[in-house]
């Protein structure tokens, strides 16, 4: 772990990608065990205790472990070990940005600086993971904190945040994995996409053995991603397009071996249990398939609105009554695997083929088939949208025809056409730093809409500005602050922003009593003034028409 | 008693504890400071500070006695060459100003002679426990190392530094690796008056943007840009107290953190104060809440943070 660290400092040192690329795969080349290459390729992925993922059918559900640890756990081992107060750890933590780092920078003169193996970084990220009482886990943090070296301590908490931040993607980290054992970038990203699996992928390219990785039930691979259409654009030309409607459900990857199923979200995870029916029904897919597909809230024949699914994944204990209050279906988009092989490279009409036959053989009113159908003409697809929003869903996809399914890609090859619901002009009323590479601007902002001389939060959003804009917006926010609350810092309603969002909704949670979905920033509104922004009024009205309409998401996207 | 320390604002007597902007403005009417000091404002261009002013040199321990009675008493700090605390004795009681201030060696200037006084009016700057920085030695062997794999790599080693201090003491670190070194603007400006102080920089030479390849550049943060614009394979290194921290590339632009100050760190300020003996310290510049809270929680003196004018970064 402490080569681990040294080495993630050398990346983070480099600007350019080839650099860090390089620098990690000079590190590759020094582990010699193949378990030691597991853990660092594991740990740089941010999945400090992940193990297979679990297995589930109608008999056994085995949990995928995961560890996950608040900052409480983390601040108070910091307090303990340390001796410093809350507010001296707050400032600190709050000028340095990050946890990983701060603990290790306060941690600097108090460690007795003993070397921690991959292997023992391996075993304490198990046994907290083990443990159920928080009081035990902060026992175990302090005792950590104490021994080993700072540079260590910093990467060990980053780890179990997820992110490293020193600008390394998962494809950077398969570059590194290909020039550390001599293989071509381009096989051990395939060898990955097959295996949805680096770490054993980098075992095998070091005992060339690439060739043999085959699709392995059980471990998700990526899912192909679907680009966004501009609002009115047509689809490029000179090419066929084939039609179908967006779901707004959750997207879900079925794994089925001759009776046994997983289902994998979007984030990797086994959500097998939140769908016992679905996991019964995908049984019934003779052989073995992985199988692409969108989970839906469904009665009559259609989609019932994502909110109504949101109940039901709301539930700590998924009960016989909410499984018959809010039924699910798999809507079934693609097929990825076919009895022993990967069905990645062929075209969309032979997946197609393969997927109908799947799921007319399971023969289940829970396993659906997307309604497909050829793109005669572009001039359909307004049409062809008003249908799918009547339908309840949310927009259109197109697929190209001929096209391969490419695991992890948002490449064109899918488009999805959609609209946002409504915009609305907000003035900004507090702001926040943002974290890694925004920690030290106000990139995050609250909002509200006028309410005669008042004016009330309706939101917060945090993306859709350019970094030149965060920085300069910054400045002005810190020159008309009036307060500051922690982390939040008020200012006096002067910053006007155009806000797109995709449906507006009745909440507690902001002074103006609604929530806009998915807010994001359109444009700084510079030209306005606050007394010029949208009212509360507008808002209502807003919310009015929704309810005629089922609500529009932008979700874990196609 | 009528002498103002480090005024911002025209007063009829201040203390000018080094040259840098933030503790240094002009029309007083007398001015106390080092030789060296007074050398250094003499080299401003942006404002004439010496101008209509008496001005009177103070040597290191060499006591001035003012009207009020007082007696006041020059002391070494480590922060920029001419840089002094100064030493207030006035009815039995003393006050020590430390101006901006180090306790670790520095590479260019003199080294901090701790004080003991009764009432302290120290720099937080760099008032929290994160802050830890590297000694002058390991400093100077960082900077010089980045050069030289900067240099065999075909690329260029860029380090910034403020104008006043930091700028020289890399010239001074690079020359005498005997790294080829092109220094800018106002950097290079002061290497004369540092070389009057008895330092050698040997072997620089001015920035010249059409002949960069194979030597170290030396600029202003401001520059930057400029040297990025131009194409060529620049690689960037910040040397400074905030480079401490990660998040130091953002704001920098820089991919190599070197972190070294002319300000003390959080243990260096612990220590001065320590050090002093002060039964009270006021504190001023920097994280000033922080740094009075805790010597109240855990040294059990009598702290406060102080306000002071506009404090501008000069690390
Ligand atoms: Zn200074």
């Amino acid at each position: 772990m402490d080569a681990l660290a040294e080495a993630c400092e050398r990346v983070a040192s480099h600007a350019g990608r080839l650099a860090k690329v390089a620098a990690l795969a000079e590190y590759f080349r020094t582990l010699e065990s193949d378990e030691d290459l597991r853990r660092a390729v594991q740990f740089l992925l941010g999945r400090p205790a992940a193990m297979a993922p679990a297995v589930s059918n109608l008999f056994e559900t085995v949990e995928a472990p995961k560890l996950a640890l608040g900052y409480a756990v983390i601040r108070d081992a910091l307090r303990a070990a340390s001796g410093w107060d809350d507010e001296t750890l707050r400032v600190c933590h709050r000028e340095v940005g990050d946890g990983g780092e701060t603990v290790g920078l306060i941690m600097a003169p108090f460690t007795a600086g003993e070397p921690m193996s991959l292997e023992r970084a391996e075993q304490l990220y198990l046994q907290l993971h083990a443990m159920r009482r928080a009081d035990a886990r902060v026992r175990m943090m302090t005792e950590i904190f104490r021994t080993y070296r700072p540079l260590t301590l910093k990467y060990f908490i980053k780890a179990i945040g997820n992110s490293f931040r020193i600008g390394l993607q998962e494809k950077m980290v398969e570059e590194a994995v290909a020039a550390a054992t001599g293989k071509s970038a381009a096989a051990v990203r395939a060898a990955n996409n097959r295996l949805g699996d680096l770490a054993a992928v980098a075992i095998a390219a070091r005992h060339d053995q690439l060739d043999s990785i085959e699709a392995r039930l059980f471990h998700p691979m990526d899912f192909m991603l679907a680009k966004p259409l501009e609002d009115g654009a047509a689809p490029p030309e000179g090419v066929e397009w084939y039609v179908e409607e967006k779901y707004d459900g959750v997207r879900a990857q079925a794994h089925c071996d001759h009776g046994a199923v997983a289902i994998f979200s979007r984030g990797m995870e086994d959500v097998s249990k939140s769908y016992p029916e679905l996991v019964s029904a995908l049984g019934r897919v003779p052989g073995s398939a992985i199988l692409d597909g969108e989970i839906l809230a469904w009665r009559d024949g259609r989609a019932l609105s994502f909110t109504m699914l949101q109940q039901r994944l709301a539930r700590k204990k998924l009960t016989e009554a909410m499984q018959v209050s809010i039924p699910v279906v798999f809507m079934g988009y693609d097929v990825l695997y076919r009895d022993g092989g990967l069905t990645l490279d062929q075209t969309l009409e032979e997946r197609r083929a393969m997927l109908e036959a799947a799921v007319n053989d399971a023969a289940s009113d829970r396993v659906l088939l997307s309604p497909q159908a050829k793109l005669a003409d572009v001039a359909e697809i307004p049409a062809r949208y008003e249908a799918a929003r009547e339908n309840g869903n949310e927009g259109l996809l197109l697929k190209r025809a001929g096209s391969l399914y490419e695991p992890g890609k948002r490449g064109g090859a899918w488009l999805k056409v959609k609209r946002a619901f409504a915009t609305l002009d907000v003035v900004i009323t507090a702001a926040e730093q943002g974290h890694g590479k925004r920690a030290t601007v106000l990139s995050d902002y609250t909002f509200a809409v006028r309410s005669g001389d008042q004016y009330l939060n309706i939101g917060k959003a945090y993306s859709g500005l350019t970094d030149a804009e965060i920085r300069e917006m910054t400045k002005v926010l810190r020159d008309i602050a009036i307060g500051r609350y922690s982390r939040v810092l008020l200012v006096k309603p002067q910053q006007v922003l155009e806000v797109g969002f995709d449906g507006i909704q009745k909440s507690p949670r902001h002074k103006s009593g609604y929530a806009l979905r998915f807010p994001r920033i359109l444009r700084w509104r510079t030209d306005k003034r606050a007394e010029d922004c949208d009212t509360i009024e507008r808002v209502q009205e807003l919310y009015q028409s929704s309810l005629n309409l089922t609500p529009n998401r932008v979700g874990d996207d196609a | 008693m009528g002498l103002w320390l480090d005024s911002i604002v025209p007063v009829a007597a201040n203390w000018i504890s080094h040259a840098h902007s933030d503790h240094s403005r002009g029309g007083h009417g007398r001015i106390l400071a080092s030789p060296e000091t007074i050398r250094f404002l003499r080299l401003r261009e942006d404002e004439q500070i010496l101008a209509g002013s008496v001005i009177e040199p103070m040597e290191c321990d060499a006591p001035v006695s003012l009207p009020s009675g007082a007696v006041i008493t020059a002391k070494p700090a480590a922060h920029i060459t001419g840089a002094r605390q100064l030493l207030v004795e006035f009815g039995g009681e003393r006050l020590l100003y430390t101006g901006d201030i180090k306790l670790q060696k520095p590479l260019l200037g003199a080294e901090t002679e701790i004080v003991p006084c009764d009432h302290l009016i120290i720099e937080s700057t760099f008032g929290l426990p994160v802050y830890r920085f590297l000694t002058c030695e390991q400093a100077a062997e960082r900077i010089v190392r980045f050069a030289r794999e900067c240099l065999s790599e075909g690329s260029i080693p860029v380090f910034l530094g403020y104008p006043l201090g930091r700028g020289q003491e890399i010239v001074y670190t690079l020359c005498r690796a005997g790294i080829p070194t092109a220094v800018h603007g106002a950097i290079a400006r002061l290497i004369p008056a540092h070389e009057e102080s008895g330092y050698q920089f040997c072997g620089w030479e001015p920035y010249d943007a059409a002949n960069m390849p194979g030597k170290a550049h030396v600029v202003t943060p401001g520059f930057r840009n400029t040297l990025e614009a131009s194409g060529k394979p620049v690689r960037i290194a910040y040397v400074s107290g905030w480079a401490a921290v990660d998040n130091a590339r953002a704001r920098s632009g820089a991919e190599e953190l070197i972190p070294y100050s002319d300000h003390a760190g959080f243990q260096e300020l612990l220590d001065i104060v320590d050090g002093s003996g002060a039964r009270r310290v006021d504190v001023v510049h920097g994280y000033t809440e922080t740094f009075a809270r805790i010597l109240r929680e855990r040294r059990n003196i009598d702290a406060r943070a102080a306000m002071v004018g506009v404090h501008v970064e000069d690390d």
